[in-house]
């Protein structure tokens, strides 16, 4: 048979039509679509039984109460807690895109490293962690084989009064060296203005709450100031139209930030001159008699003139106010009109429970001494000190101590004269343990650095320091840097050896106190989570090289892990009078005005503890504020306008020498009795004005900007006028802009001493003329492709003064030129 | 003008005076719906945000200057809901028993017309599958699917809690549920407590009463979509902003 | 119109002359009868090809871990059961507090009866290997879910049988009498298991289980008067 083109056609149509009557073509067609939409690299979530933990949120010093809810063991959200005396169901940015600093694998270190590459570049290979503990063990056993046990330093970013914070100092006091570094913070600001006007250094503790005149000297209350939760919902309550009028909140800045806009009032002083606009605000009210004089007579030291004990006639608040700060003056100074000064003072003074509040921003670097103490006063001369609705005397959390160091010859002597550079000297008597001074003493001279193995613990301060990168540099002179961190920031790419701690959710930590909290509170959290990867927790991690150590280090650290060193501790818990359950039904501060005591709701510590675990808090919902005459453990007794420890400090430092030149030294150029009272000190240098611009840095909320890595979810929150394509913006005023001839989008070089970045111009009217703004914590070299490279970093610029007293960097003027490129 | 009546009314109360910026809704909802993320996040004709933060200024001179903030979720257009209408495939619908106006990824062709024709700019292309840095794959929720290469998507007023608190009510026997226990993670997660959200249809609802506040507005109203979402400010530059008025044409209070 | 008549001129060769122009009478090609034959040469295999070995490579069939008897299980002699068929189903396939349904039961549910590795219940290998590889080891049982609906799809248990007063029968059909799982057959294209994606490859339905597609789901919701439930977001997440 032939087989013709025509037959195999007829063969091919016979297949054609077959198939079409088969199921294969309209299934196929169904299933391919079906195909389609299931790429087998799109992650399917797997699903299980949902679950809830209740912890909280160790990210920030804010203490909010967080429900992490769960599928099968895996975490996959972050929510407020509404059973939480501080947040009560709120969170911020940060905590609720918490769980990408989790599980992000590119930016976290997944077991102990060495580091292989050059420093700075980020290469390590995995160590096991008896070979990471040992290495760093012998090292400081060398050291203290040397008899140079000084010359191991630490920096420690965890929260003043925390466990963490206790074991670190622990571990180089039992090692013998001084030289334990805090990151700076607003709290340090607090403390020390505390300890000199109210002689106690407690936590400040504003009772916001209460006050129905709310006067912020830059605090970004709405932007993460304090415990951020707490100051917001306050904030959303006050706005709540129906309900009973909240305090009229005045903010005190000098740009228009979210702060600014929202509030009631914005006054727009320079940045850095906030203590000259209070004390001006200060001389209306005492020449106006709008103080309270009662408190003033009880209470206070050093309003009125006074005689000292060598019957010397000294100059008193008042009569230096009055002399020096009329309001035309603080005009010339502050920028604020006259008569906006004077409204001011005159609405402050009218008030009846007014607060002043101190901040620089989120609080995440230090504040300025003399100002804090300015604004204090100001508190202090309407007698809202230690009254509901005022700030309130709090001798921090009655947390018990643990048993003394036995240090060994060998640390005694590295504790006694090795203390690096000035800080707690007689040129910085209240600046306890300033890092600038580190890197100070790290630079000087051509010889070995003075610090041959440094710690670093929950801090990145190559990145977050405003010190136009000198604490880099100090770096690349310290042979063994160890770092603690669990992420992969700039720090940590300098180190050697990496001993990475567990992340916010992995980890039992307390939250000692949320900045600006009126009542005593701790909060304590819990592993919601199995650690991800092979890390621990640093205090077990402290535990273990003190006890690799051996000898009198191990014998300072009587307890198997961290939690027992925490135990502890919350012992003292146990014997004060609290509660560690919320009903919702009242709040906290309204309660806390009241001043009834409690009785707490637990018997013993083991129920305490208990308590603690499931519900993660403890706090004290009363205060006592009938004892004005015995709260202040200044010299005096009382509060003291007239800082009788600052004057002992400079009298004693400068035995015999000249006071004049020792407070030159310290800063200060005020002459006289004002040196010892709160008064303005001028923040830029002389050759500011003329064609320089002053930089300001500023924090947002929705970024992180301090050693934490940016969650890539809050990136969704930047507006393209603040970063767009990993270029930063600056915002100048339109007048200003127009005078240097830029325009909206105009790439421009801005120098200062330190450094110059490039960035691009945004105009914004709200940003006060001759200032230029940028914003703080873009321009990482460090973690992963989500936050590298984005942007510039703001604290390389900076290069001012130092702050009077506490030589802690000014970072908030910084004098520039601007270059159009 | 009048749309179809449903059972129930979602819809969404935003106090702009409370509201601080802060930015936490957008982030609560990015977690909640496992929204993608990109290398560039700040390249805004790319990165997806369904509660999207637009700030404005009233343009006065320093010290005057002013800053607000308008939080804008999808508005769940009521009337003539501008995205539904152009849908080829019908991969978005509004479900009147709900007001709330659906997403089917699967079904959604990539043409990108709803996204033109939406006025709030609330609807997001993927220009890429969904993308998760390296280990966050670990949180994704199994209540919202990730969405694949070449869909739009949008807020959905979170409606897989509703299917939860629907769940859980017939856990507890009941049909119906109860004024707050079905709220978007926006609402949930405002430290300010700015955002309210319910069933506008029930007179004794939160957000019944705060739409009819006398501050209260909505987004471009006069083209007639009737939003469900409402903004409620005191202050006359901020209503203005919501709409394009001719000179004299907008009313302050 | 004239081509046509051309080529069946040409075509009217022969004795087939009638066969033909039978054939051209009707809508069909005029084929020759040899032409014809050529054509069911290439038809008869694809039909075999499309209705008999398509389906059997368009699905990959896979067995369970182990072999679990229904039978066996929901019996009230040894404790599972309850007063009606619903109620021993729940035994196992429990709700949550939350309303969700939990499935298949996880290692933990197993072995509040089945708690100990070294002391089996009953005599089976399958037991053995259950004890052995899984409770031993403490490792969920990988079991294949037949009726797991896609990542796009979500279904409330408990809106159906609770509130909806369904049977499982009308899904899942009669798998509770069932003494060994069935092979679980997932279609290699899609994904998609066979029992929710079609078990008759024509797509014909004969019980009510046989498919779990959005077109079955829509036309039940609609029968049983609840249309509004046939809205988008009812049932897609």
């Amino acid at each position: 048979m032939e087989i013709t083109r025509r037959n195999f056609i007829q063969l091919l149509a016979g297949g054609a039509a077959g198939i079409h009557i088969t199921p294969v073509p309209w299934k196929m067609m169904d299933d391919i679509a079906i195909w389609t939409q299931n790429w087998p690299w799109v992650p399917v979530p797997e699903r299980g039984r949902f679950d809830h933990e209740r912890s909280v949120c160790s990210l920030c010093p804010g203490g909010c109460g967080i429900e992490v809810r769960k599928v099968a063991d895996r975490a996959v959200k972050i929510e407020g807690r509404e059973d939480f005396p501080v947040n009560n169901g709120g969170i911020c940015p940060l905590g609720a895109g918490g769980l990408q600093l989790l599980y992000d694998e590119t930016i976290r270190f997944t077991s102990p490293m060495k580091r292989v590459g050059p420093r700075g570049e980020g290469r390590f290979l995995p160590v096991s962690w008896s070979e990471a503990v040992g290495t760093l063990a012998e090292r400081i056993q060398a050291l203290r084989k040397d008899n140079r046990p000084e010359a191991l330093a630490a920096v420690d970013g965890s929260r003043p009064g925390t466990a963490s914070e206790g074991l670190v100092k622990r571990l180089l006091q039992a090692v013998g060296s001084p030289n334990c570094y805090s990151m700076p913070s607003i709290q340090n600001t607090y403390q020390t203005a505390n300890l000199l006007m109210q002689g106690n250094a407690g936590p400040m503790a504003y009772d916001i709450e209460n006050a129905d005149f709310v006067l912020s000297f830059g605090c970004a209350l709405i932007e993460g100031w304090g415990a951020p939760a707490r100051v917001i919902g306050a904030w959303g309550r006050w706005r709540e139209d129906s309900k009973a009028k909240g305090p009229k909140v005045v903010q005190v800045e000098s740009r228009a930030s979210n702060t600014a806009s929202k509030s009631d009032a914005w006054i727009a002083a320079r940045p850095g001159t906030e203590a000259a606009l209070a004390l001006g605000m200060a001389h209306v009210m005492i020449s106006e008699n709008l103080v309270d004089r009662s408190f003033l007579f009880n209470y206070t030291h050093g309003y009125e003139d006074w005689i000292d004990e060598e019957e010397r006639p000294r100059k008193g608040f008042k009569t230096m106010v009055l002399e020096s700060y009329s309001p035309d003056k603080v005009a010339g100074i502050t920028g604020v009109a006259a008569d906006r000064i004077i409204a001011l003072a005159r609405e402050f003074g009218k008030a009846g429970a007014p607060l002043a509040l101190y901040g620089k921003g989120k609080g995440n670097l230090n504040g300025s001494l003399l100002e804090c103490m300015a604004v204090q006063a100001l508190n202090a001369l309407k007698g809202g000190v230690n009254t509901p609705g005022g700030a309130v005397v709090q001798q921090g959390l009655p947390l018990a101590p643990w048993p003394d160091v036995e240090t060994d010859p060998v640390a005694r002597q590295g504790l006694y004269g090795g203390r690096l550079g000035t800080a707690g000297d007689s040129r910085l008597p209240f600046a306890e343990s300033s890092i600038e001074n580190m890197v100070e003493a790290v630079m000087q001279g051509g010889g070995a650095s003075p610090v041959d193995t440094l710690l670093v613990f929950g801090a990145n301060p190559v990145f977050t320091l405003p010190d136009g990168g000198a604490f880099r540099k100090a770096l690349t002179r310290i042979p063994l840097i160890v770092s603690f961190s669990p992420y992969r920031d700039e720090t940590a790419a300098m180190a050697d050896l990496i001993l990475p701690d567990h992340t916010a959710l992995e980890k039992r930590e307390e939250i000692v106190w949320p900045t600006g909290l009126q009542y005593p509170f701790l909060g304590l959290s819990k592993p919601v989570v199995r650690p991800v990867y092979d890390t621990r927790h640093m205090g077990d991690t402290v535990i273990a090289v003190a006890k690799k150590v051996g000898g009198p280090v191990a014998d300072a650290f009587p307890w198997r892990r961290f939690e027992d060193a925490l135990k502890a501790r919350l012992k003292g818990l146990a014997e004060a009078r609290g509660l560690t359950s919320w009903d919702g039904s009242k709040p906290v501060w309204k309660t806390f005005a009241e001043g009834r005591p409690v009785s707490p709701d637990y018997d013993s510590f083991d129920d305490l503890w208990k308590k603690l675990d499931s519900g993660g808090f403890w706090y004290e919902p009363t205060h006592d504020f009938h004892d004005l005459s015995t709260c202040f453990g200044t010299p005096s007794g009382k509060f003291e306008f007239a800082c009788g420890r600052l004057e002992q400090a400079v009298k004693e430092a400068a035995r015999g020498g000249d006071a004049k030149t020792l407070l030159h030294r310290m800063g200060i150029e005020a002459r006289g009795d004002d040196a010892y009272m709160p008064h303005y000190e001028t923040v830029l240098s002389a050759d500011a004005g003329g064609d320089t611009l002053v930089l300001v840095p500023y924090e947002m909320f929705n970024h992180s900007t301090d050693w934490l890595p940016n969650p890539p979810f809050l990136t969704k929150t930047i507006f393209d006028n603040q970063l767009r394509r990993d270029e930063s913006f600056a915002e100048v005023n339109p007048e200003t802009a127009a005078g240097h001839h830029l325009k909206e989008g105009d790439r421009i070089l801005i120098q200062s001493d330190a450094g110059e970045v490039k960035v691009r111009v945004h105009l914004f009217e709200g940003a006060m003329p001759g200032h230029i703004y940028l914003p703080l914590g873009f321009g990482h070299t460090a973690y992963g492709v989500y936050q590298k490279d984005k942007g510039v970093n703001a604290a390389k610029l900076v290069a001012g003064k130092k702050d009077p007293l506490t030589g802690r960097t000014v970072w908030w003027a910084t004098s520039v030129r601007v270059k159009k490129t | 003008m009048s749309a179809k009546q449903g059972k129930h009314k979602y819809g969404m109360v935003i106090n702009l005076d409370k509201c601080t910026g802060c930015g936490t809704c957008t982030v609560a909802c990015a977690a909640e719906n496992n929204l993608s993320v990109i290398k560039d996040e700040t390249d805004k004709q790319r990165t997806i945000s369904w509660m999207q933060l637009f700030k404005v200024t009233n343009g006065k001179p320093f010290p005057d200057t002013e800053v607000s903030y308008f939080p804008r979720p999808c508005m769940h257009c009521h009337y003539h809901t501008p995205c539904v209408s152009v849908c080829p495939p019908t991969a978005t619908e509004i479900d009147y028993n709900t007001g709330i106006v659906s997403q089917i990824y699967t079904r959604c062709i990539g043409c990108r017309y709803c996204q033109a024709a939406c006025p709030y700019q609330a609807r997001y292309f993927n220009w890429w599958d969904g993308h998760f840095p390296k280990g966050t794959e670990r949180y994704l929720s199994p209540e919202v699917s990730v969405r694949m290469r070449g869909v739009v998507e949008k807020c959905s007023f979170c409606h897989h809690r509703l299917m939860r608190a629907k769940t859980q009510a017939y856990a507890e026997g009941r049909r119906e549920l109860k004024d707050g226990e079905y709220i978007t993670a926006c609402t949930e997660a405002c430290p300010a407590g700015a955002i309210a959200f319910g069933d506008l249809n029930d007179p004794n609802s939160e957000v019944a009463g705060l739409s009819k506040h006398p501050h209260a507005f909505r987004l471009l109203e006069r083209l007639g979509t009737e939003p469900k979402v409402y903004y409620i400010s005191s202050k006359d530059w901020v209503r203005r902003m919501a709409d394009n008025y001719r000179p004299d044409e907008f009313q302050p209070l | 119109m004239e081509n046509q008549s051309n080529a069946s001129e040409k075509n009217s060769k022969g004795g087939s002359r009638e066969w033909s122009e039978l054939l051209n009478s009707t809508f069909l090609p005029p084929f020759s009868l040899k032409g014809w034959l050529f054509f069911l040469a290439g038809l008869v295999p694809a039909l075999i090809a499309g209705w008999v070995i398509f389906p059997m490579v368009l699905y990959s069939s896979q067995e369970q871990p182990f072999n679990f008897s229904h039978v066996i299980h929901a019996d009230p002699d040894i404790g599972i059961g309850g007063d009606t068929e619903l109620e021993t189903c729940l035994y196992c396939h429990y709700f949550r507090d939350d309303g969700t349904f939990a499935g298949i039961p996880d290692l933990y549910a197993c072995t509040m009866c089945h708690d100990d590795p070294e002391y089996p219940m009953g005599d089976s290998e399958d037991e053995m290997i259950f004890l052995e590889q899984y409770v031993a080891e403490d490792k969920e049982v990988p079991w294949l879910v037949y009726s797991r609906q896609p990542d796009c799809v979500y279904f409330s248990h408990i809106a159906h049988v609770k509130m909806g007063e369904m049977d499982c029968t009308t899904c899942h059909g009669d798998f509770g009498q069932s003494e060994k799982p069935p092979a679980y057959k997932q279609n290699r294209l899609s994904g998609y298991s066979i029992d929710i994606w079609g078990r008759n490859i024509a797509g014909f339905k004969t019980d009510t289980w046989d498919r779990m597609k959005m077109s079955d789901c829509a036309e039940c919701h609609t029968e049983m008067g609840h249309e509004e439930n046939n809205a988008c977001f009812v049932c897609h997440k």
